[in-house]
């Protein structure tokens, strides 16, 4: 069946601008943190790539905001620029801070893995303004993927230098994925009408994908257990990405162009 | 897995196909450590907006180059000075037939059997004498996108729905070029007293080649010119 907003119960709305917001704030953060590299990326080519990978996730974002504004009116740029550190609801991977490109790398390769996975089985969504999205933004989620599982191959099997540094990015990085896959706020009730994808699903074939790979990469995946956090818990670093990236908005509140 | 050359990668042509109907053109040039890469950074650079279905990647040092002026295909040597060697086999010609396009250098017209690099050059001007430059390059010195639906769709589909925002699109920080130059405050001729603020600087002239140039003017006097004038301003 088929779902568009009218089908939807107030507790499947509220439950679906909860994850809608989750979504689009990974995308926000993990965007602003591949910004800091423009201008400063190892080569040009790589430098333009990054922020066309920057690029796109914003516009992911912008999907999901633009979903939630169907639901309930809100706005799009209100909500990314005037919300505080205590209001996102990002996971603590993208938050980060940048590190260096094999930090970078390693976290974009793992990210877009989560994301054209989770995208994939979104696509089956019966919300059809939400499969809609799922369709056009998987597409350039497997680019990104193709891009950034390169950079963790060539690293991890390059240099003894750049393996080292893949390693050391992988031992702190493995923590943070766990949050990826953990519900949202009644999410139940939208994995049971078939709106969003159960994260669980999505982790096994990611778990999957992103072993293989990283073993093929000679990186050994850490065995400690990952972090266990909710989506309220934030890093002190997220406090300085929000100022400097709210900081124009704040600035000029009532600009009218952008 | 990666060649080096110095301390830079390698630089590589990069064909971009448009759409079936279209021949593959050079599009420009990337720096990457291996034919995949190379695609990559080429998908990045060069297919963001503008459609296309397809890119090839060639490294520098495996195009043969020649133009009309030169006509070193004679010599066997090409444009770059470099002997014309190459395999035996299928060579892919590329042409620059005009001045006029800013954008494409040259479009692969076809291809020819040939013994040699050179002997491909020597067909290659045959099949078009009046070009302004030919380009000819071993089929297997080609790094290619796969055709295949699922690399279409994830590389190339998306460009085509994004759209650019002309410039004046955004506002503009400050007075508007056109304004300033309508209230008469911009020069109109390079020889123009320039407006400075308020302040009309003195054009710098041939004379005054030892005077200190008023526009890069040092941090600190140097010790060497104890004397050195301040620049001269008129109000």
């Amino acid at each position: 069946m088929t779902l568009t907003a009218q089908h939807l119960s107030e507790q499947q709305k509220t439950a679906l601008i909860t994850r809608l917001q989750a979504l689009a704030d990974d995308e926000i953060i993990l965007a602003q943190r591949d910004s800091e590299w423009t201008g400063h990326a190892p080569i040009l080519e790589e430098d333009i790539a990054l922020a066309n990978i920057a690029q796109d996730e914003i516009g992911h974002a912008l999907m999901y905001l633009e979903l939630r504004a169907a639901l309930d009116g809100s706005n799009p740029d209100h909500l990314t620029y005037f919300r505080g550190p205590r209001e996102y609801t990002n996971v603590q991977l993208v938050e980060l801070p940048r590190g260096d490109w094999a930090f970078t790398m390693l976290r974009q390769y793992l990210y877009d893995a989560y994301e054209a996975l989770y995208l994939d089985a979104l696509r089956a969504s019966t919300y059809a303004p939400l499969a809609e999205v799922a369709q056009k933004a998987v597409r350039e989620e497997k680019f990104h993927l193709q891009h950034t599982a390169l950079w963790v191959e060539r690293l991890g099997l390059g240099t003894e230098e750049s393996s080292r540094r893949m390693q050391d990015a992988l031992n702190t990085l493995w923590l943070y994925t766990e949050q990826l896959f953990t519900r949202t706020q009644d999410e139940d009730a939208l994995i049971t009408a078939g709106i969003t994808p159960d994260p669980a699903t999505v982790k096994a074939r990611w778990e999957g994908l992103v072993r293989a790979h990283l073993e093929r990469c000679q990186l050994q995946v850490p065995t400690v257990s990952p972090l266990r956090l909710s989506r309220d818990q934030h890093r002190e670093d997220l406090i300085y990405l929000l100022t400097e990236m709210q900081s124009t908005a704040r600035e000029f509140p009532d600009a009218q162009v952008w | 897995m990666s060649v080096k050359t110095g301390d830079q990668w390698p630089r590589w042509e990069v064909f971009k196909k448009d759409n079936d109907r279209r021949p593959y053109q050079a599009v420009g040039s990337v720096h990457a450590g291996d034919p995949e890469h190379a695609l990559l950074t080429a998908r990045n650079i060069f297919v963001r907006r503008p459609a296309a279905v397809s890119l090839w990647a060639v490294r520098e040092d495996d195009i043969v180059s020649a133009t009309a002026e030169t006509v070193l295909a004679e010599m066997g040597r090409d444009n770059a000075g470099k002997p014309m060697h190459g395999p035996a086999g299928v060579y892919h010609v590329g042409v620059k037939m005009t001045h006029k396009r800013s954008m494409t250098f040259v479009d692969l017209i076809g291809t020819v059997d040939a013994t040699d690099a050179a002997d491909a050059m020597r067909q290659a001007r045959e099949l078009r004498p009046d070009a302004l430059a030919w380009w000819v390059i071993p089929d297997s010195a080609i790094a290619r996108t796969e055709d295949s639906e699922d690399t279409v769709e994830s590389w190339f589909a998306p460009a085509a729905e994004k759209t650019y925002k002309q410039q004046q699109y955004y506002g503009t920080i400050g007075r508007h070029v056109g304004e300033l130059k309508r209230a008469g405050l911009m020069p109109r001729q390079v020889n123009e007293t320039p407006v400075l603020g308020a302040k009309h600087v003195r054009p710098r002239l041939e004379a005054d080649a030892d005077a200190p140039n008023p526009i890069a003017q040092p941090m600190t006097q140097s010790t060497a010119q104890p004397t050195a004038q301040p620049p001269q301003v008129t109000e």
